[in-house]
């Protein structure tokens, strides 16, 4: 993983071995309110999920991001909204991959699956650089990847560059886009 | 003309960027001789009002800032609501607008929109894209007014075709890219004048921390 770091994270610090480690896992969050059985969806990730930590927000409170720039402005890094979205920062500031698994709308996921990540701009700060040819924020602590599981009709093209591309403001790189047919067969897409 | 305005910002009325830009684009359209009613996402009170309305008139400009590369979750929500069909002809608009100024940091949300009204049984009626929009708030009245100000003119524009499937709407977007020299100046001004201005901003917020503090870092 090492050489998919920007320049700026190398030189930020040397990573512990035990912060190393934390490095390996990855973080699953289940925002789909039906049932998806679990072992599905830990075929389709590295080392069939053993790595992942899984967390369903479908009965947990989270609101939508609602632009207050707090987070950048007021408290750096803290978002304003005070409900169970908190904790997940706090888990992706120890974790590099990120799943997001999702139920569909409009050949994109629906409301639920892309509020959680319209809130993750605490891992973003103010400032502004040019990475890859883009413009975009600086990294408040370091890269993540993303990646999607999604069940529904999902636009495959549609959600791949959409990953791609929200990957690439995150620092990171895209880790698929894949769909749940008929919550029976898991299929990788990519 | 009558036209259906849905601001599909979160962000409340007040501070709304969007609804500035849409204070702009209305003068241009009452200019045009058409008419407006607006509804605000960011108030669950006008969610049903907003859907009778864009249920019961043929032409509806929803406007929205760029979220993550797409529209925000706010408006997904409020677009799932809606029904798939409907018995009176629609077409549906937008205006899409970022902080960010070039071009092609919007055209992954276009292209959502551009799926969107089919599927909600809707023409399309174009989608007006255009960045820079993230020193509205931030800057007092007059800046504001002359950041806003294009909009105006599109307003005009779309008073007279009923769309922004036009030439001159296309052509609002601005530069696709910056050339390379305006990239080194702008990137240069990222790192100095822009960030001094950042921080600014945030001690008149009242912040008492560094804009790149880890709140969350581990010892």
């Amino acid at each position: 993983m090492a050489d998919t770091l920007p320049a700026s994270w190398k030189t930020y610090r040397k990573p512990s071995r035990r912060y190393e480690r934390y490095k390996m896992k990855a973080l699953a969050l289940n925002t789909s309110g039906t049932s998806i059985d679990s072992d599905q969806i830990k075929r389709l990730l590295p080392n069939n999920g053993d790595e992942v930590e899984f967390i369903n927000t479908s009965d947990m409170k989270i609101a939508h991001c609602i632009g207050c720039n707090q987070c950048w402005l007021k408290t750096p890094g803290i978002c304003a909204i005070k409900d169970d979205y908190e904790t997940i920062v706090k888990r992706l500031v120890q974790v590099r991959d990120l799943w997001i698994i999702s139920d569909t709308r409009f050949g994109f996921l629906d409301f639920k699956g892309k509020r959680v990540l319209d809130r993750i701009m605490p891992m973003l700060n103010m400032y502004l650089e040019f990475r890859d040819g883009w413009m975009r924020h600086q990294l408040r602590y370091h890269i993540l990847n993303v990646g999607i599981i999604y069940q529904g009709h999902g636009d495959q093209a549609l959600l791949a560059e959409w990953c791609e591309r929200a990957s690439h403001n995150l620092g990171g790189r895209s880790l698929g886009v894949f769909a749940i047919h008929n919550g029976k067969e898991a299929a990788p897409c990519m | 003309m009558h036209v259906v305005i849905i601001n599909g910002s979160p962000r409340v009325k007040k501070f709304s960027n969007t609804d500035k830009i849409i204070q702009a684009f209305v003068q241009g359209l009452q200019e045009g001789e058409a008419t407006y009613e607006l509804y605000s996402l960011s108030n669950r009170g006008e969610w049903d009002a907003a859907r009778e309305a864009y249920l019961t008139h043929d032409r509806t400009i929803i406007a929205v800032p760029l979220y993550v590369e797409c529209v925000p979750s706010l408006l997904l929500e409020f677009l799932e609501s809606l029904p798939t069909e409907r018995t009176h002809p629609g077409e549906l608009s937008f205006i899409l607008h970022s902080g960010f100024s070039e071009g092609h940091q919007l055209r992954m949300g276009e292209r959502f929109l551009q799926s969107l009204p089919a599927q909600l049984g809707c023409t399309f009626g174009g989608c007006l894209v255009h960045g820079n929009s993230f020193t509205i708030r931030l800057s007092q009245p007059k800046e504001v007014e002359s950041i806003v100000k294009p909009y105006i003119a599109m307003g005009r524009s779309f008073a007279s075709h009923g769309n922004f499937l036009t030439k001159e709407a296309t052509k609002f977007t601005g530069p696709e890219r910056y050339p390379w020299l305006l990239r080194q100046l702008v990137e240069k001004l990222l790192k100095t004048k822009v960030s001094k201005r950042f921080e600014i901003f945030a001690q008149e917020w009242g912040c008492t921390r560094p804009l790149d503090d880890k709140p969350y870092q581990e010892s």
